[in-house]
C-alpha cells in the first residue's frame, strides 16, 4: 500500500470489459488506482480531467474505446483533444504532463491494460506526489445578518433611492434578462439572500460598472456584488462558473506553493528579456486561454505578451520576467473566492519583492487593475509601482521622432470594461488610436463610459443572454462599417470570438479582431 | 581628443531664424548664456533690427568659441534653426557646406530639390499642447541641446531658467525637457533604422 492516487476514468463499454476481467480473475490491480466507470470518455471535459488533480490526484488516465469503435461515434476522438489540451496545460502550470494519459483498449485486452496501469503507478512513484496541494472542502458558513449589514454599509447601498437608473442603464436587462440590479440591491437590504431571484442573479452581473456610472448615489454596485458573491459562496453558493469551472480550478491550484510554473517557455528567441532588470513584465493567464480553446475558437491572445515585449524592447526596454509567475487572481476575486485570491496575490507579491522589482508593467486590464488597486485595498503593500503598457507607449511615444506606416483596414475599437475605471490618465486607449493611421476610425454606437462589454467575466454566469449581448456588440460593431476591431483585452477576444462561432449568425458576425498593442506593434517605426 | 574638449575647441556659428514675437532674440540669448556662463567660453550675439522686427522676418547671430571672438556677424552658419518659411528661404544656401540644419517642421517645408539631412521638429504644435505657442523657442532650444554638441544639457538648462520670466519656470523647463527627450528620441531613432530595426517587429 502507497498514499499516491491514481483516477482511472474508464469508458463503460470497452475497456470496462478488460478491466472487469481482471477483477474477475483475480488479478492484481495496484492499489492506488481508483476507478470511476463512466458512460463515455468524450463526455469527461477538460473540467473533470483537471478536478481529479485539484482534489488531490498524482495521476490520471483515461480509459476508452478504439478510435472507431466508439459507441456513440465521436468520444474518442472528443477525448483526445480534451486530453492533449489539459496535459498541455499542466505542463505550463508545473505539474509535469506525463501525469495524465489517454489510452484505449479493446474488451479481450486485459493483459495490456494491467501491464499499462503497472507501468502508470511505477511512472508516477518514480515522478512523486503532485506538487498540488489538494484544495481543502471547506464547512459552509452560514450567511451572518452581520456580515450582509457591514457589506451593505461599507458600499452605502442604504443610499439607493429605488430610482431604477441601474436597471435601465444595464445591458443585460437591455438585451432581454428578467434581471435588475435595483431589485437585487433591494433584496439584499432586505435580507432576503434565499430568495431564487438573489441565489441566481447574484452569479449574472457583468460587473461591467455601467450602473455605477449612472446611479445618482454614487453605489458601486459591482464592487458590492463581489463582496456578496464572497459571502454566498462561504455558503457554498454555486458560482455558475464556465466551463464547468475550469479557470476557477486553474487558477486555485495555482496556490500550491511547490508549483514552478513554466509560462514563459514559448516565447520566441528574439524577444529580449533580462533577469536583473529592475522592470518586471507580469504577463497573465493568455497562455493557458489559448491552449484551452485551441480546437475551438482558435483565439491567439499570448500574442498580446509578445507584441507587448517587442514594443518594450523597441523602446529598449528589456524586463525581467517572473518565472514563477501566478494568476493575479481577478477572477477568484470577482467570482467568491477571496480566500484564495489573497493567497495568489500574497504569492506573487512576494516572487515581485525578492526579485527587487521598481516597476511592473503589463498589458492584461485585469492584471492592471488587481495589481495596482485592488492588492492594495486588500492590504497587501506593493514596494513597486504598476504601470500599463499603455501609459508607457503613451510616454515614449510624445517624446517623438516616432511614426506609424499606413494600414489599410478600417477600425473600430471594443473599450475593456477594466480599463474604463481608470480615471487618470484618461482614455489612453483611443490617444494611442488616434496616432494610428488607418483608412478610418469610428467608434460603436456605444462607446467609451457607456460601451457595451464583451459578456461574460470572471468565467461567470455565461448564459444565452450573454450570446445575445455579443450579438447586439458585434452588430454594432459591424453597423460602423469597419473591418478590424481593436480590442484592449485578451477576455474580449475570446469572449467576442465565441460568439463568431455560432453556426447560424457566426459568418454574418464574423470580424478580424487585433489587440491594440498588435496593430501598434505592426505599424511603429522610427521617423 | 574627447568631446568635450573638442566642442571647447572649435568655433560654432549658429543662426536662429524666425518671425518677431516667437523669442528668437530670447533664445540666442539663452545659447550665448549657455556657452559663457555654463561652459566658460566666449559667445556673441548680434540680432537684426529694423523693420522687420515686429512681425517680419528676424534673426538672431550667435558665435561660440573657446577663443576671443574678433566678429560677430555671421553669414555662413555651422548651425541654421528656421521657425519660419522665409527665414529658411532666405538663409539656406549659406548654411556650410557639412552644417546642421534644423527646422520646425510645423512652420517650415524644405525645398524638395535639398539633399541635405537635417533635423526636424514640431515644436510649434508641441508648444500649443502645451498651452503656450510663445514656448516654442525653448522646445526648440531642448532639441537643438540634444542633437547637437555645442551645449550640454545642464548650462542649456539652467540658462533658460535664468532667462525666462519669474514664475514661468516650472512650465519653461517642461518645454526644455521635451525638445530634450524629442532629440534623443531623434538620434535613437537614426541609430536603430542604421541597424536596420526600423520597426518593433523585425
Ligand atoms: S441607480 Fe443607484 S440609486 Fe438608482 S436604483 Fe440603482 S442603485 Fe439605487
Ligand atoms: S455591473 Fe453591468 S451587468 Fe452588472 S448590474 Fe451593473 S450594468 Fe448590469
Ligand atoms: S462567452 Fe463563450 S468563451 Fe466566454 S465564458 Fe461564455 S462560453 Fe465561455
Amino acid at each position: 500500500m502507497n498514499d499516491f492516487k491514481i483516477i482511472l476514468f474508464l469508458c463503460n463499454w470497452g475497456p470496462h470489459t478488460a478491466f472487469q476481467t481482471l477483477q474477475d480473475t483475480g488479478r492484481e490491480i495496484p492499489d492506488e488506482v481508483s476507478m470511476i466507470r463512466i458512460p463515455c470518455t468524450g463526455r469527461i471535459s477538460k473540467s473533470l480531467l483537471f478536478k481529479a488533480f485539484e482534489m488531490g490526484a498524482d495521476g490520471v488516465v483515461l480509459a476508452g474505446c478504439k478510435p472507431g469503435t466508439c459507441r456513440y461515434g465521436s468520444g474518442t476522438a472528443t477525448a483526445i483533444e480534451n486530453t492533449e489540451d489539459t496535459r498541455d496545460i499542466i505542463g505550463l502550470l508545473g505539474l509535469g504532463k506525463e501525469r495524465l494519459r489517454h489510452v484505449t483498449f479493446f474488451p479481450d485486452e486485459s493483459d495490456l491494460l494491467l501491464k499499462f496501469l503497472n507501468d502508470f503507478c511505477n511512472q508516477i512513484r518514480s515522478l512523486g506526489p503532485s506538487p498540488m496541494l489538494p484544495i481543502p472542502i471547506t464547512e459552509s458558513e452560514a450567511i451572518s445578518r452581520e456580515s450582509l449589514a457591514e457589506i451593505v454599509s461599507y458600499h452605502d447601498a442604504f443610499a439607493c433611492q429605488d430610482c431604477g437608473k441601474c436597471s435601465s442603464a444595464c445591458p443585460l436587462a437591455l438585451i432581454g434578462k428578467p434581471f435588475s440590479p435595483r431589485e437585487l440591491v433591494n433584496s439584499i437590504i432586505a435580507g432576503d439572500m434565499d430568495s431564487p431571484s438573489v441565489n441566481k442573479d447574484i452569479w449574472s452581473c457583468l460587473t461591467c460598472g455601467l450602473c455605477y456610472d449612472r446611479c445618482p448615489s454614487a453605489v458601486n454596485f459591482p464592487e458590492f456584488i463581489r463582496d456578496i458573491r464572497h459571502v454566498i459562496r462561504k455558503k457554498g453558493g454555486n458560482a455558475h462558473e464556465a466551463h464547468g469551472g475550469f479557470f476557477q480550478s486553474l487558477m486555485r491550484a495555482m496556490t500550491s506553493p511547490g508549483l514552478k510554473t513554466q509560462r514563459w517557455d514559448w516565447l520566441p528567441q528574439d524577444v529580449e528579456v533580462d533577469s536583473k532588470s529592475k522592470i518586471l513584465f507580469f504577463g497573465g493567464c493568455s497562455p493557458y486561454f489559448d491552449i484551452f480553446f485551441r480546437n475551438h475558437l482558435g483565439v491567439e491572445t499570448r500574442k498580446i505578451l509578445k507584441d507587448s515585449l517587442r514594443l518594450l524592447n523597441f523602446f529598449d526596454i528589456k524586463p525581467a520576467l517572473l518565472q514563477d509567475e501566478r494568476c493575479c487572481g481577478h477572477d477568484l476575486l470577482w467570482s467568491g473566492d477571496k480566500d484564495n485570491f489573497l493567497k495568489l496575490a500574497a504569492m506573487n507579491v512576494e516572487s515581485i519583492h525578492n526579485l527587487g522589482i521598481e516597476e511592473v508593467i503589463t498589458a492584461c486590464p485585469e492584471c492592471y487593475r488587481t495589481l495596482a488597486h485592488d492588492y492594495p485595498k486588500y492590504g497587501i503593500t506593493l514596494n513597486f509601482k504598476v504601470t500599463h503598457i499603455y501609459e508607457l507607449l503613451e510616454n515614449e511615444i510624445s517624446k517623438g521622432a516616432i511614426d506609424f506606416k499606413k494600414i489599410d483596414k478600417k477600425i473600430t475599437f471594443q473599450d475593456s470594461c477594466r480599463l474604463n475605471w481608470i480615471e487618470e490618465p484618461a482614455d489612453l486607449p483611443r490617444k494611442l488610436i488616434r496616432r494610428l493611421k488607418p483608412s478610418s476610425f469610428r467608434e460603436m454606437q456605444n462607446n467609451g463610459k457607456s460601451a457595451i462589454c464583451c459578456g461574460n467575466c470572471a468565467w461567470t454566469g455565461c448564459d444565452a443572454f450573454s450570446k445575445a449581448l455579443q450579438v447586439k456588440r458585434l452588430r454594432q460593431a459591424h453597423d460602423t462599417g469597419s473591418d478590424l476591431l481593436v480590442t484592449a483585452c485578451p477576455k474580449c477576444q475570446i469572449h467576442l470570438r465565441c460568439a463568431m462561432e455560432d453556426p447560424f449568425l457566426g459568418e454574418e458576425l464574423n470580424m478580424e479582431m487585433i489587440d491594440l498593442t498588435g496593430i501598434i506593434a505592426k505599424t511603429i517605426c522610427w521617423e | 581628443m574627447t568631446d568635450a574638449q573638442n566642442h571647447k575647441q572649435a568655433k560654432k556659428e549658429i543662426i536662429i531664424t524666425g518671425f518677431g514675437g516667437q523669442g528668437i532674440i530670447l533664445a540666442g540669448i539663452i545659447l550665448g548664456k549657455a556657452a559663457a556662463i555654463g561652459e566658460h567660453m566666449e559667445s556673441t550675439l548680434v540680432q537684426s533690427y529694423g523693420p522687420e522686427s515686429r512681425g517680419g522676418s528676424c534673426n538672431a547671430q550667435v558665435v561660440i568659441s573657446h577663443e576671443m571672438i574678433h566678429y560677430p556677424y555671421v553669414s555662413h552658419p555651422d548651425i541654421l534653426v528656421c521657425m519660419s518659411q522665409s527665414g529658411y528661404d532666405k538663409l539656406i544656401q549659406q548654411i556650410k557646406e557639412n552644417g546642421t540644419l534644423i527646422i520646425d517642421q510645423d512652420l517650415v517645408r524644405p525645398a524638395r530639390e535639398l539633399k541635405r539631412d537635417f533635423f526636424s521638429i514640431p515644436a510649434t504644435g508641441m508648444a500649443e499642447e502645451l498651452g503656450r505657442v510663445m514656448i516654442a523657442n525653448i522646445i526648440m532650444i531642448g532639441f537643438l541641446t540634444a542633437v547637437t554638441d555645442v551645449i550640454s544639457m545642464d548650462a542649456a538648462q539652467k540658462s533658460v531658467l535664468e532667462s525666462v520670466p519669474k514664475g514661468t519656470e516650472k512650465l519653461n523647463t517642461t518645454a526644455f525637457k521635451k525638445g530634450h527627450d524629442y532629440g534623443l528620441a531623434t538620434l535613437k531613432g537614426r541609430q536603430k533604422k542604421a541597424a536596420g530595426q526600423a520597426g518593433a517587429i523585425s
